[in-house]
Parts: structure tokens; sequence; C-alpha cells
């Protein structure tokens, strides 16, 4: 009788890895996207705020998929778009939509790097500021970060399910 | 629960608002000037640096490490270069500075290099420079420079071009490995490579070449400050 109560405690009450591993995951990739943007505004020594966009924009533009009139305005919000959902991330707030906002922006970047090494594009990167060739290693490296942002968001959207089920 | 939402929605506005203030200003310095009119091409002056082009009181200077045979840098010089020259190098805006950067990946670049760096020394740089890239397609492919540039350098110039790398050879080679060594120090891993320097400023811009109307906005952009 008290071995059974014991076992149905411990069944209603959620387990604390599940958390963990997602407040670690979260703060993790959202420390990443806080360096992605960091590293577009600050370069070469020195802060970047008035002319970072014409660096980023001829990154972006290296990739020749987009008219430029997006490519310049993609160059301009992205790093701060970067800020904002690295900030999200690490706070918190709005999980599922930051983390499937993270997984879809990843999952186009790895479209668009996939697709510059399919062609054969001697091109930077351009994620983390301007000197690093994009390669196999960024390709692995990004890959590695959309598993992370899945995850992500994955269990942001288990653990709100399951506290919906307690709460009911 | 109430004052840790508090607290992050703080965190949240205090990110907003710097990305704010930080592109407002950034939008207030970027209006881009109409393109100036295309002028002719018109022959540069020659600098006392021998592979470079305009006025070394530019404000500007843009210095670009560059591998003859690289189809990037062909394309960089045949699409952008070549408008720069004329827009920002004729009127002394831009001092353009060419630095050898050939590859071990590209059989003929070293030789391209050496006529390159005589015709230079031979004051010819500009005119040796565009027949190269012009015509890269052709000698790329079995080696044979001179023939492929017989039609824009005439042949008693090429003679002289020759016979000068003939009797040069050494400092030639000298000046190649210098501008590589420069390129090794500034962390060169690509060719078409760009530093733009104004104000006492270096920047790298991203290698593998740029669009000519995104390099256009940035100096325009450095020429207003």
């Amino acid at each position: 009788m008290a071995t059974s109560a014991v076992i149905s405690e411990s069944q209603s009450q959620p387990r604390a890895w599940p958390r963990v591993l997602l407040v670690l995951g979260r703060v993790a990739l959202g420390a990443i996207f806080l360096y992605a943007a960091y590293s577009k505004l600050y370069f070469d020594g020195a802060w970047h705020l008035h002319d970072y966009h014409f660096f980023f924009a001829m990154a972006i533009d290296s990739y020749k998929m987009l008219p430029l009139s997006v490519v310049e305005w993609m160059a301009r919000i992205l790093p701060w778009f970067e800020l904002l959902l690295g900030a999200l991330l690490i706070v918190g707030i709005g999980l599922r939509w930051a983390g499937s906002i993270t997984t879809a922006l990843l999952l186009v970047f790895i479209g668009a790097m996939t697709r510059a090494k399919i062609l054969g594009l001697e091109i930077n990167c351009g994620c983390f500021g301007n000197n690093e060739k994009l390669g196999t290693a960024t390709l692995i490296r990004d890959s590695s970060l959309l598993v992370l942002a899945l995850a992500v968001t994955i269990g942001a959207f288990l653990i709100k399910r399951r506290r919906a089920a307690v709460s009911s | 629960m109430k004052p840790l939402l508090i607290s992050r929605i703080g965190i949240l506005l205090l990110v907003s608002s710097f990305a704010a203030i930080s592109g407002a200003s950034a939008r207030k310095q970027t209006k881009t000037p109409a393109r100036p009119a295309a002028k002719p091409a018109s022959v540069v002056t020659p600098s006392p640096d021998a592979k470079a082009l305009g006025s070394k009181n530019a404000p500007i200077t843009i210095e670009v490490f560059e591998d003859f045979q690289c189809p990037a840098c062909r394309n960089f010089y045949e699409t952008s270069l070549k408008q720069v020259i004329d827009d920002y190098v004729v009127p002394g805006k831009v001092y353009l500075i060419h630095r050898d950067f050939p590859l071990d990946m590209h059989p003929y670049s070293h030789q391209a290099a050496r006529l390159a760096n005589a015709a230079a020394d031979l004051g010819q740089f500009e005119a040796i420079e565009r027949a190269l890239f012009d015509s890269q397609e052709q000698w790329s492919t079995n080696g044979k420079i001179e023939e492929a540039l017989a039609s824009s350098i005439p042949a008693p110039q090429m003679k002289k071009i020759r016979d000068y790398q003939a009797a040069h050879i050494d400092e030639i080679n000298a000046s190649i490995e210098r501008d590589r060594t420069l390129g090794v120090q500034k962390k060169v891993n690509q060719t078409p490579s760009i530093y733009v320097t104004s104000h006492g400023k270096t920047e790298a811009l991203p290698g593998g070449g740029v669009d000519y109307k995104l390099l256009r906005n940035y100096l325009d952009f450095l020429l207003r400050q």
C-alpha cells in the first residue's frame, strides 16, 4: 500500500531534467544568436553601428540568391533580428515562437549555404563576421545548431502541453 | 512569478530600444546619392606605385589581392573594378592598389603576374591588367598568355615587356613575393580580397568580390564622412 502511494506520487510529479535541458539548450542557442549579431556589428576592433549593413549586404549578395533591394533590406534588419531572437531565447519569453522562428531561420541559412556549396561559390559564410570561408565545417556547425533549435522548439511545445494537462 | 516576468520584459525592452536607436542613427547617414554619369574610360595618371592607379592623395585607398587566373577576380574586375576606375579613380576619389596573390592551384597565374609586374615597371599596368582579365578564358586553358594578349598589346610593346621581364626577373619575383607575404599577414584566404582604407581605418570587405552597386554605396558613404 505504502509502495503504491510512493509510485503514484512520483508519476504525478514532472521530472526536472527535461526542463533543465531545455533551459541549457535555449540559453546556449540564444547566446550563439547574440554572438552572431554582435559579430556583425563589432568587427576589425570597432563597433560598426553606422556601416555594418554595407559589409553584411556584400556577404549576403555573394550567395547570388536575392535582388539587391532585398539584400540591402535584409542586411539592415537581420543582425537586430538575431539579437532579438537571442534575447528571447535566453529570457525564455515566447519560447515556442522564438524556437520555431530560429529553426526556420537556420533552415533558410543551411539551404542557402548548401546551394552555394553545390554551385561551387567561393564565398564567405557571413555567419559570424566577414572572414569565415563557407565550407563543410560551417555547414556541419549550422546543422548542429539546427538540431539544437529543433530540440528547444519541441521541448518548449511538450512542456507547454504537459503544463496544460496538469492544470486541467 | 510576476517580478521574474517584469525583469524579462525589462531586458527585452532594453535590447529593442538599443536596436531602435542604433538603427535610426544608421538610417540617417546612409542616403544613397544618384549614380554619377558614366565617364568614358580615360588614361589614369601613372602612380609612384607601379601597380597602383590614381592619386595617392585620394581620400580612399582600395587594395585588392588578386590572382590573374582566378575567375572570381576576373568577374570582380569586369563587373566592379572597371567602373570603380572610371567613377572613382579617374576623378581622384580612390587610389587603387593591385597586390599579387597568385594561388598555387592556378598553373599560369605566376606567369601572368610576372608579365603584369614587368609591364607595371614600364608604366603599362592598367593596359596589361585589363588585357589579362579580358582574355583570361583564352590563356588560362593553355598558358599562351602573350598569344592571347596579341590583340590588345602591340607586338613591339610586348617585346619590350618580355625583354624587361627577362632582365629583371629577380626583382619581379621579389615584388610578387612581397605582395604575397603582405596578403598572408593580412590573413588573405581567397581572391579577390579587398581592403578599403579611409580616415585612417582599414576595413576588409567580404572576400570573393563585391557587386559594384554595393561597393559604390559604401564608397559614397565613406566620401560623405
